[in-house]
């Protein structure tokens, strides 16, 4: 199955295609043909990436390959707790760990819903943002390219005007600063918080993350994103993961509101609810016990 | 003779009015540029002090002295030395003097209140449907906590005490940076690390159904100014004591190359016998918004609901646990 015509099935289910979506083929470094889409290079100035954008697949939950498999919850919401299976978004297939650093991301892996920062509602950071599974906004003027997502109601600023300049001081989402080089938008992001994983299945970086972004808008409804991992205490060596995203094209697309704190706090606080008993509900609704409770006014 | 003067005057008035439109950015499309990072800091206080009473604005000599006054009062509190019951209220609030960052200035326009209706510069009265809602919330607020949900959103990091919507200046972190295209202008509040992405074309609005923590919000131009509507907000988002029915309008008109005026209006009868509005002017700044991550270093929440065990185990009985900025 070629990259366009997977494209081409996804847009017939989802989205209309673009008319100016091309292909042409180059060998992938498993030796695979396959068919990559042609940037579609711009006329006047700098292509314009104003939209809103969403990647498909299950890179949220593993960037490597996986078949499906079963969260925790399945007991309470039956097959809603399924998670969804995926091709691998790393290019080359696996994600080059260290020995040591592979130990850890098994031991992540292996107590995933506890750790995983995002269960928590704790900025997912970038990439990890960029293919969660909502849309993102992104508002593009000469100075400054503001993307804002909707998971979290997170956001960053790519600055566009201030080459070589270092984050005052480490954030969850790090320092974004931004260039064209020739039609593609390339962010450099660093400075980012040791705490965020890549994915649910345990995916980690240290406090010594670079990533390099590359947005390369492919025709008008798609963007090709590639982000390059660089991160020496884990890894042995730069490493590449690369997805479309889609433009949501529907007449009223638009942010909405993943104030994701309230589904984090069970997680968080509910041994520290008031009557405890180790059970919790997952609909989002206050416990019976605590709900039915007057008030003395 | 009439006539010449009134012609003279005239041509004054457009001169005036070219040179102040002249320092006024613009956008490609021929709007205004609200572009930028502004800071909403003023200590001109939010409701009209009973000292100023029939008094809508000050002069430069009055405007001096109550900057004076404030400066004053805080150096007071910075070298205070907390013992007793003072040193209990200081920690209630959390903060010392160290951490507040309100701003030196009153508004440009030397007003005595941000509030310019009702004409006294004061709160309307609350509707009795208003007061039986803000009791529960202070009774609710009041007692140890039995889980987060008992806490208000600014606790939970679900929405910033100063940034609203609207925003409105308080204790720290009085920021917020303005992104403008020819369809959407977004609003990021430094505070807990929030946005709007308001279409500028009216867009289609959410059904009642659809209740969002911010509220809905859909922006068109008037003129030069942009204007901002505002609905379908949660029945806990709670502005000031507002409810589910609040219609929130605000306007951001570009003064010069500095300043931003900020006018909104809340309009809600159910809670409100009458509507509100403040006006400030914004600060064009060249600071940055940092990153604002409250949820992640949310260690407050834990420890209240920690000590409201505790409590529980050791059989106290405590109803002391609203804030004090809130009593």
């Amino acid at each position: 199955m070629s990259y366009c015509r997977t494209i081409n099935h996804i847009a017939v289910g989802f989205l209309v295609m673009s008319m100016l979506m091309t292909c042409s083929q180059e060998p992938s470094e498993s030796g695979v043909v396959v068919i990559e889409p042609v940037m579609i290079p711009s006329e006047n100035g700098p292509p314009d990436l104003s939209g809103i954008w969403q990647a498909l697949g299950s890179a949220s939950w593993d960037l490597e390959g996986h078949t499906a498999s079963k969260m925790p919850v399945t007991s309470v919401i039956g097959a809603h707790g399924g998670i969804p299976a995926g091709t691998s978004v790393v290019i080359g297939g696996d994600i080059p760990y260290q020995p040591d650093a592979l130990g850890i991301r098994n031991a992540n892996r292996a107590d995933w819903a506890n750790l995983d920062p995002v269960a928590k509602c704790y900025i997912p950071g970038i990439p990890r943002l960029t293919y969660m599974p909502a849309p993102l906004q992104i508002l593009q003027t000469d100075t400054e390219i503001f993307i804002a997502y909707e998971w979290g109601g997170n956001s960053r600023s790519i600055f566009m005007d201030r080459p070589g300049t270092t984050a005052p001081l480490p954030s969850w989402m790090g320092y974004s600063l931004g260039k064209w080089v020739e039609d593609t938008l390339v962010v450099d992001v660093t400075s980012q918080m040791p705490d965020t994983w890549f994915d649910a299945a345990g995916n980690y970086h240290s406090g010594s993350l670079h990533v390099e972004e590359r947005y390369a808008l492919m025709g008008e409804n798609h963007i090709q994103y590639e982000a390059t991992i660089t991160d020496s205490e884990v890894f042995s060596r730069p490493w590449t993961i690369r997805m479309p995203l889609y433009r949501r094209l529907e007449e009223n697309a638009r942010i909405l509101e993943f104030k994701c704190v309230e589904f984090g706090e069970d997680l968080l606080y509910d041994h520290l609810r008031r009557g405890y008993d180790g059970s919790k509900n997952l609909d989002g609704t206050l416990r019976v016990d605590l709900i039915e409770e007057p008030i003395d006014q | 003779m009439k006539k010449s003067a009134s012609l003279i005057v005239s041509m004054a008035l457009l001169i005036v009015y070219s040179l102040v439109q002249a320092d006024v950015p613009m956008k490609a499309w021929g709007k205004p540029s609200l572009q930028g990072n502004w800071d909403f800091r003023t200590v001109t206080p939010f409701q009209r002090p009973a000292a100023f009473a029939d008094k809508e604005f000050l002069t430069p000599e009055e405007v001096e002295d109550y900057e004076a006054a404030v400066r004053v009062g805080r150096e007071a509190r910075a070298s205070a030395e907390f013992d007793g019951e003072y040193d209990q209220q200081d920690l209630d609030v959390g903060y010392n003097q160290f951490y507040l960052d309100q701003g030196t200035t009153m508004t440009t326009t030397m007003r005595t209140s941000q509030l310019i209706y009702p004409e006294n510069g004061r709160m309307p009265a609350m509707t009795e449907r208003g007061r039986e809602a803000s009791a529960y919330f202070r009774v609710l607020q009041s007692r140890s906590p039995h889980g987060p949900e008992d806490r208000n959103l600014y606790d939970r990091c679900i929405l910033g005490f100063n940034a609203g919507p609207p925003m409105r200046s308080g204790a720290y972190n009085n920021m917020m940076k303005l992104i403008q295209t020819e369809n959407y202008v977004m609003i990021q509040t430094e505070m807990v690390n929030d946005h709007r992405v308001i279409p500028t074309s009216g867009g289609q609005a959410l059904p009642a159904s659809m209740q969002l923590w911010k509220g809905d919000s859909r922006g068109q131009w008037d003129g030069d100014t942009f204007v901002v509507t505002t609905t379908n907000f949660t029945h806990l988002s709670r502005f000031s004591g507002t409810g589910e029915s609040m219609t929130l309008t605000e306007r951001f008109t570009r003064l010069d190359e500095n300043r931003l005026e900020y006018e909104w209006t809340v309009d809600d009868l159910e809670m409100f016998e009458d509507k509100f509005t403040a006006v400030v002017e914004l600060q064009l700044t060249d600071a940055d918004l940092y990153e604002y991550a409250c949820h992640e270093a949310n260690y407050a929440m834990p420890l209240m609901l920690s000590g409201a065990r505790k409590q529980e185990a050791t059989g106290v009985e405590d109803d002391t646990w609203l804030p004090s900025w809130s009593r």
